[in-house]
């Protein structure tokens, strides 16, 4: 009996902390150290962030979702384009994850390493299907690449490679 | 002489080859899946699929005599699970309209994640679809409809000629609080011989797993 108690006992402390940090309820919420901002945004209150780097930093606008296998398989991708350049580049991402999963956007982002202000897809659905891009179905992933004076060089949905992204943001930082 | 010539006019020839290639690298839209349009024919009508009963259809065999409906759909997608409860209503106006309908799963890359056709017969039992929910093997008809994401869904007539595409309605979120249901209303005005308007719409939904 204290056989098996002592290798039950050795199993738990060989069971890496990340995993039981994810088991444990409550554990993300009482960290919140470098944990994003996420912020609500309707489709004008999105263009006005957007509007706001004008003359000063291209824009990457990333549609994705925390389930999206193809869209987490990007942030990486992301979050390397935004280290490179961190004066001449805004990465923004914007989560359409349902209303049931706004809670889960922050942690999952900080996890990966993002700690910059990103955004939450609110408002009319309808609206921003239809505005945000006449290329854009509504498949996730959905990227929008902006350069300083406001011109689209890039959009595509699906994802991409890094260097697919890398060589849009070159061609937005030309301008 | 002339040497000079044929190399001047390859080079040139080379330059906006060489040209070409770079900008159509650098389009602005690079998506290159186009949908069927307005009016169009339904592609593949012959083709059979199997689905999760066992049995073959094509889509011809599917289609009633005021048209056919095809909803891409799949198991894995958020999206699909918060509009999927409304299918059986759907099917059932489809039906009471002499409307077929089908769901075509085409997530080939996720066979092996969730999508399987075990997968499908489970969630279909789970579900109690009424309707044939069938393997879009390699995306071919996904390919031939320029389908681009799960839900979506093409309406056609009795010619099968596309008369609505896209949407379901315009709440993924709350049943509840449709206030615009595209298809439901696609869907009526078809049986009763009304235009449709908005005849395409556009809907959030996951991108199809093509795999390379």
């Amino acid at each position: 009996m204290i056989y098996l108690y002592n290798i039950l006992l050795v199993l738990v402390l060989l069971v890496p902390g990340r995993q039981v940090a994810e088991c444990s309820p409550g554990t993300q919420s009482t960290d919140t150290s470098n944990v994003p901002e996420v912020v609500d945004v309707d489709y004008e209150e999105l263009q006005s962030v957007i509007e706001s780097y004008r003359g000063k930093k291209a824009v990457l606008l990333n549609v994705w979702a925390t389930w999206c296998g193809p869209c987490v398989e990007e942030l990486p991708y992301l979050r390397k384009l935004q280290e490179e350049y961190p004066d001449k580049l805004q990465v923004v991402l914007l989560s359409a994850d349902l209303r049931s999963d706004r809670s889960r956007v922050a942690p999952f982002l900080k996890e990966r390493g993002v700690d910059w202000k990103t955004y939450y897809k609110a408002g009319d659905n309808q609206r921003f299907l239809n505005q945000l891009s006449k290329q854009w179905s509504g498949a996730l992933p959905f990227t929008k690449i902006i350069d300083r004076k406001g011109k689209v060089v890039g959009q595509w949905q699906g994802s991409a490679s890094f260097d697919k992204f890398e060589k849009h943001v070159n061609k937005a930082l030309e301008e | 002489m002339k040497a000079y010539r044929f190399l001047m006019v390859v080079a040139v020839l080379t330059l906006f080859v060489g040209i070409g290639w770079v900008s159509s690298g650098l389009n602005a839209n690079e998506d290159p899946i186009e949908p069927l349009v307005i009016g169009a024919k339904a592609p593949m009508v012959d083709l059979k699929v199997r689905s999760v009963s066992g049995d073959e259809f094509s889509l011809q065999q599917i289609a009633e005599s005021n048209g056919l409906l095809v909803m891409f759909s799949c198991n894995t997608c958020p999206y699909v699970k918060a509009w999927e409860d409304r299918y059986p209503e759907i099917y059932n106006l489809s039906i009471k309209n002499d409307i077929g309908m089908i769901a075509l799963n085409p997530n080939e890359a996720y066979r092996n994640k969730g999508d399987g056709f075990s997968d499908m017969k489970k969630r279909a039992g789970e579900k109690k679809y009424k309707f044939p929910y069938a393997l879009d093997r390699h995306h071919k008809l996904a390919d031939a409809f320029g389908a681009t994401r799960t839900p979506e869904v093409f309406l056609f007539n009795k010619n099968m000629k596309l008369v609505y595409h896209g949407a379901i309605d315009d709440n993924y979120e709350s049943a509840e609080n449709v206030q615009k249901p595209y298809l439901k209303n696609a869907i009526k005005n078809l049986a009763a011989g009304k235009k449709i308007d908005p005849s395409s719409t556009k809907s959030l939904g996951c991108s199809i797993k093509r795999g390379e």
